[in-house]
């Protein structure tokens, strides 16, 4: 196994602030693994945490726990998992101790740079305005030690060939050249030291079509020359199902799905690859599933299954909290069912289950449950209201959170409706 | 055919220290009324450079040599075309004499979203506030009837209003018809968007619409309020005119929730008061298309608004659009370089390469049955979900500065012949309403 | 190789040329330019070739006590003379060269320890970014001049250490911006692409963001290039820097304080000279910043 991540987790500490401290958490308990010459699409959107698992697999910012097993023997990765399942501490630190990259000293790490690169999304600010295209492509070669001077310099020439751009270009800065072309020398860098394993962090968005398909076009001849791993991460999911063998999605920090692309694109499974894969523009498969509402709040993910809020198949114990019943249930009572709530009266939620609904009879708020369980989806993690001191006492059902399950062939989902019983 | 819109032959040099660079070479459009017209083609194709001269938002080193922008009978470039030997001061006066003309055209009856959301918005500002203020600045006649309508009608008259709402089931017609007899004219708008909500029940709505009334408001307010009703601008004298824009832009922020909650804004009431920085990046590209709807143009200008946001949020801005172009009666230009976009929302699709349309048509045409070579190479470059092979275009973009002779994709197009490095080819129809520049479709 | 190289010199040269085309279509600059000009060659001379300008004791003020009461200007002495019979314009001639060194060592010195403790901080961040950035708060609240004053006392008050107190007081400025600059420049993808491609701190600290924060460094220098004679010469106008004849403009100008009422050149011109500098270099830090500012370039 050329990469795996085991439990990867990144939390940013917020300093400061009104709500003191907290922490935003790009990515929890994320699993994923590249082999070599494979290459493997991340997508999901802005947000959801793919530069910073990019990032993460690179050792470019540590993680907060979990494991990034570089170049692992197949059988020493499955004897890992198995000691993680039977959770055996011993055996995992064993292994984890001589592969993984957060435990290796700065000369090994150093050494590792060699074989692992990053190409950036902004083929503005990753070039470094005062350098010229040569020593920008030299630079990961001279610090590595992989080739210096003259012999670095001629593979510069080598390099800008093998991405379709004229030798003389070696000399330009990089605000001579076009956004495409800034993308050529951003690869030419980033392989400069043949690595085994890239990271492309959205390396089409910023251009347009027909230079994102030449670039796209070059990224795969490059593959095939060299038998590199690449990780690309995107939200365009036509790119994605262009270029690569498997994808994850992530959503909110977690990977919701993964699997062979072919499988993932023809049948979805989660509820947000679903809406995702059907609102690529251009798509005519199936009816067209628009996600309402916003990404959710990192500092303060949803309950349950982070997806809960916006899942058009969300079930009655997908995360459900008093908070989110209580909110929309006092919407129902002042809007559409005016009159109901006395002046003055409050929905107070209390503790992550119950709410009390002031001065309102239980038979009343019963009604307006069953009217509008099929439309107010939340409504449906109730399962009791009962007469309480001082008006109804609402009930709600305690939520699951989702694991993940293995459905097809090499697929893993993360999502109830999936749940084996 | 009336059109709502329409570039003639148009021209547009950007003059720089490095060169003259021929952005536009002749560019032809036409916007017809109530259509959404997709505008295609690759980066420095002369996408913007259209969309901000139909604004007269060119820069100061921008020569207009030919061509004209025909709205509503007149040409809205004409300060600029008539500009004989190019110099920035004179241009730049010229630009301004333009910008004084299209000041009260621009913002209410063209407007333009912009690429960027966030660099069109005030980081400063909260959101109502410059929403009511494209209100305040093109439309203050219509916030002072709105205000003046609820302080002038009675209780009796919210009733019968409530009555001829619900006898003709919120019929726009009757509405109108009912406020203009007693003389409320503003009310039916406010009455409607109340009527039109769905998240609240019948006996709530009732309770608002019966207390659209009885409003108390200063004598010096109202007198102000009047007179700007009567057609006069907002006065200038210095207290006065304090007073009656705190008034405006209280009612342009009432407006500004209404019309935000019909762009399916969540919870307008408080997106208002927030700044752009504390929105999301759909939620911004909705504010900033909110500021350009909200006078009700006739011509709305797109500029790859959805070219900095991500699938779902692009899915919702082109449901946004969508459905728009169902209910305003607006046409719109809307600009993108990934045609599987435009395929969404257009009806009729231009693909513009070097500075000039290439191809025009119906949008099933140009997608499925492009004739153009360069188009159907831009379609070939477009990844799909099936993973079909991509092929990108051979060939840098021509040099701006001076393009080829003749047909300006010579140096790129496989069939190019000798006839296409001598002439310019022109402009054939080719069937009903489809129209190509290549000669490999002339003679037919 | 080498055809390709040289081809590309051209172009290379193109883009100094629009950047000088930039700069000469500023006319203040220019005038600036040509002032600035004009004094450094004169400090250059009166250093190394004395002889050239007709100057025999270059290094200090010559006194006529036959006649030390001022005269106006005439034609063997076109700027008048000043207390006690000092011929103002070689003086002014000679006195150039001590200013524009001060102000430079000044500048440059405040500019270079800045701005390396600028991007240090900026780049390591944390404690040490804190440590640095308390010290230029306690430089910042009290005003530079009693600072500059109060060290100038303490260190001695002659020239030489009169402007080791001013350049202490004055790179916190320059921290306080390369700070600024480097900060911005750290968040550019540019040098987290560096990171991964293997290279360690002090090659992106001295490669990637020093080069990239020195150019608006530059304009401030320029900037204060001015400011640096102005507070020089006031500090010597005043009286607190005691002085044994060296020719410094603003000594020069309160040579002839006593008779400024009927001899108004003695202050004039000496105070000219000093106003005249600090505009020119102003002007000419403007139209560096055109040079810089890629909107000014089109
Ligand atoms: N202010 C300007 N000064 C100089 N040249 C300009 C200016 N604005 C545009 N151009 C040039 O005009 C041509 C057309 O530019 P335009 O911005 O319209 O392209 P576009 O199709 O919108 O591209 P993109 O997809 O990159 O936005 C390009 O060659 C561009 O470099
Ligand atoms: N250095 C950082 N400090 C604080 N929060 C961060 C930092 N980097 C990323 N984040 C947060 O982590 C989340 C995921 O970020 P990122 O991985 O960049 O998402 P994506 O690439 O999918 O757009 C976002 O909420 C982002 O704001
Ligand atoms: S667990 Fe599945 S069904 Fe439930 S909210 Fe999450 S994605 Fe939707
Ligand atoms: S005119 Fe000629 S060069 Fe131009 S597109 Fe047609 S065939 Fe190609
Ligand atoms: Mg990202
Ligand atoms: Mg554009």
């Amino acid at each position: 196994m050329l990469i795996a991540a085991r439990n990867l987790t990144k939390f940013f500490e917020l300093r400061g602030g009104l709500t003191g401290k907290g922490a935003v958490q790009a990515v929890s308990d994320v699993d994923v693994e590249v082999r070599e010459g494979e290459i493997v699409g991340v997508v999901g959107e802005s947000g959801s945490g793919k530069s910073t698992l990019g990032r993460l697999l690179l050792g470019l910012i540590a993680p907060t726990s979990g494991e990034v097993l570089f170049d692992i023997p197949e059988e020493l990765l499955q004897k890992y998992d198995e000691a993680r399942s039977a959770n055996d501490k011993k055996t995992m630190e064993e292994i984890a101790s001589k592969y993984s990259i957060t435990r290796k000293s700065g000369r090994e790490l150093r050494a590792l740079r060699r074989r692992m690169n990053m190409m950036f999304q902004d083929p503005y600010s990753s070039l470094n305005p005062r350098w010229r295209v040569e020593d920008i492509i030299m630079e990961p070669m001279v610090s590595t030690g992989y080739l210096t001077g003259n012999e670095a310099r001629k593979r510069v020439r080598e390099l800008l060939e093998e991405v379709g751009l004229p030798r003389e270009f070696a000399y330009r800065y990089p605000h001579e050249l076009s956004g495409g072309q800034r993308q050529r020398v951003a690869l030419a860098r980033s392989i400069s030291t043949l690595p085994s394993f890239l990271v492309l962090d959205e390396p089409t968005s910023a251009l347009d079509v027909s230079a994102q398909a030449q670039i796209l076009q070059l990224l795969k001849r490059i593959r095939e020359r060299f038998r590199i791993g690449l990780l690309l991460i995107t939200h365009n999911i036509a790119v994605v199902s262009y270029m690569s063998d498997r994808i994850y999605v992530m959503y909110a920090g977690k990977v919701v799905e993964g699997g062979p692309k072919t499988s993932i694109i023809s049948k979805p499974q989660h509820p947000y690859t679903v809406a995702l894969i059907s609102a690529v523009p251009g798509n005519s498969r199936g009816p067209r599933v628009i996600l309402r509402g916003e990404p959710p709040n990192l500092v303060d993910p949803p309950k349950g299954c982070h997806f809960h809020p916006r899942c058009p198949m969300v079930m009655d114990n997908c995360g459900w909290t008093a908070k989110e019943v209580a909110e929309e249930l006092e919407f129902l009572l002042r809007g559409r069912y005016y009159g109901m709530l006395k002046e003055g009266s409050k929905v107070v939620p209390q503790g992550e289950l119950e709410i009390l609904v002031e001065g309102a009879k239980a038979e009343e708020v019963r009604k307006v449950i069953e009217e509008e369980k099929e439309e107010v989806k939340s409504l449906r993690s109730i399962y009791e209201v009962r007469e309480g001191n001082g008006g109804a006492l609402v009930k709600l059902m305690r939520y699951d959170i989702p694991g993940m399950y293995r459905t097809d062939e090499g697929r893993e989902v993360s999502c109830l409706i999936y749940r084996k019983t | 055919m009336e059109y709502a819109l329409s570039v003639k032959d148009l021209r547009v040099s950007f003059y720089t220290r490095r060169g003259v660079f021929k952005a536009l070479n002749g560019v032809n459009l036409e916007l017809r009324r109530g259509e959404v017209l997709g505008v295609a083609g690759e980066s420095g194709s002369g996408k913007s450079t259209t969309g901000l001269a139909i604004m007269g938002l060119l820069p100061r080193n921008a020569k207009v040599s030919s061509g004209s922008v025909l709205f509503d009978g007149r040409d809205l470039l004409a300060p600029l075309t008539s500009i004989r030997k190019f110099s920035t001061g004179r241009n730049e006066s010229a630009i301004r004499k333009l910008h004084r003309e299209l000041a009260p055209i621009r913002g209410k009856r063209i407007s333009m979203v912009f690429q960027e959301p966030m660099t069109s918005l005030n980081p400063v500002l909260q959101v109502g506030y410059q929403i009511a203020e494209t209100l305040v600045i093109h439309n203050p006649s219509l916030l002072a009837s709105r205000k003046l309508a609820r302080v002038r009608a009675t209780r009796e008259d919210t009733t019968a209003l409530l009555k001829v709402i619900k006898e003709n089931e919120g019929s726009e017609t009757a509405v109108r018809e009912f406020v203009e007899s007693r003389h409320l004219k503003g009310l039916e708008e406010q009455a409607l968007f109340i009527w039109r909500r769905n998240d609240i029940n019948e006996l709530r709505k009732e309770r608002l619409i019966l207390d659209l009334c009885c409003e108390k408001v200063g004598s010096t307010t109202k007198r102000l309020l009047e007179s700007l009703e009567g057609g006069m601008g907002i006065t200038k004298a210095p207290v006065l005119s304090r007073l009656l824009r705190r008034v405006l832009f209280k009612e342009g922020y009432r407006k500004a929730v209404e019309f935000l909650s019909t762009l399916g804004v969540p919870n307008p009431e408080k997106v208002v008061q927030m700044y752009p920085h504390e929105l999301s990046g759909g939620m911004r590209q909705r504010i900033v298309i909110a500021i350009a709807l909200i006078n009700n143009p006739d011509v709305v200008i797109m500029d790859e608004p959805t070219s900095a946001v991500d699938v779902t949020v692009q899915a919702q801005i082109l449901e946004l659009v969508k459905d728009l172009k169902r209910r305003v009666n607006s046409s719109f230009i809307f600009i993108s370089h990934d045609l599987s976009v435009l395929g969404e929302v257009s009806d009729r699709i231009a693909i513009m390469y070097g500075g000039r349309v290439v191809e025009v048509g119906p949008k099933e045409i140009v997608l499925k049955a492009p004739r153009h070579p360069y188009t159907t190479m831009l379609i070939n470059a477009i990844p799909t979900l099936d993973g079909r092979e991509i092929r990108g275009i051979e060939g840098e973009a021509p040099d701006m500065r001076n393009p080829p002779p003749g047909c300006i994709f010579n140096n790129r197009c496989p069939f190019a012949m000798d006839k296409c490095r001598k002439e310019e080819p022109p402009s054939y129809k080719v069937s009903e309403d489809h129209y190509v520049a290549c000669f490999l479709q002339g003679g037919k | 190789m080498e055809t390709q190289k040289t081809e590309y010199e051209a172009d290379r040269f193109r883009e100094i040329k629009t950047s000088l085309s930039v700069f000469f279509s500023n006319k203040g600059a220019v005038v600036g330019l040509v002032i600035v000009l004009v004094y450094v060659v004169d400090a250059l001379l009166v250093q190394f070739f004395p002889q050239a300008l007709g100057l025999k004791h270059p290094y200090t003020l010559v006194s006529n006590y036959v006649n030390p009461v001022p005269q106006p200007p005439s034609a063997s002495y076109p700027f008048g003379t000043t207390f006690p019979g000092v011929d103002l314009f070689t003086s002014i001639l000679k006195a150039v060269r001590v200013d524009l060194g001060y102000s430079l060592f000044v500048v440059l010195l405040g500019a270079f320890i800045g701005t390396v403790l600028g991007v240090i901080s900026a780049f390591a961040g944390g404690i040490v970014d804190e440590f640095v950035m308390r010290i230029t708060d306690i430089f910042f609240s009290i005003p530079y001049l009693v600072l500059a004053l109060a060290i100038g006392f303490v260190l001695g008050r002659t020239l030489d250490n009169m402007a080791l107190a001013l350049a202490i007081v004055w790179w916190p400025i320059y921290a306080r911006y390369a700070r600024g600059q480097a900060l911005s420049i750290k968040e550019m993808t540019f040098v987290e692409a560096a990171r991964a491609s293997g290279s360690g701190g002090g090659k992106i600290m001295f490669r990637h963001i020093l080069p990239n924060v020195l150019p608006p460094i530059f304009v401030q220098i320029s900037l204060d290039l001015g400011t640096v004679v102005l507070v020089f010469s006031v500090l010597a106008f005043i009286g607190f820097i005691p002085n044994a004849n060296v020719p410094e403009l603003g000594y020069l100008a309160s040579l002839g304080l006593n008779y400024v009422a009927t001899a108004p050149w003695t202050v004039l011109f000496p105070g000219a000279a000093i106003t005249l500098f600090a505009l020119a270099v102003n002007l000419v830090g403007d139209g560096l910043r055109d040079v810089l500012d890629p909107r000014r370039r089109s």
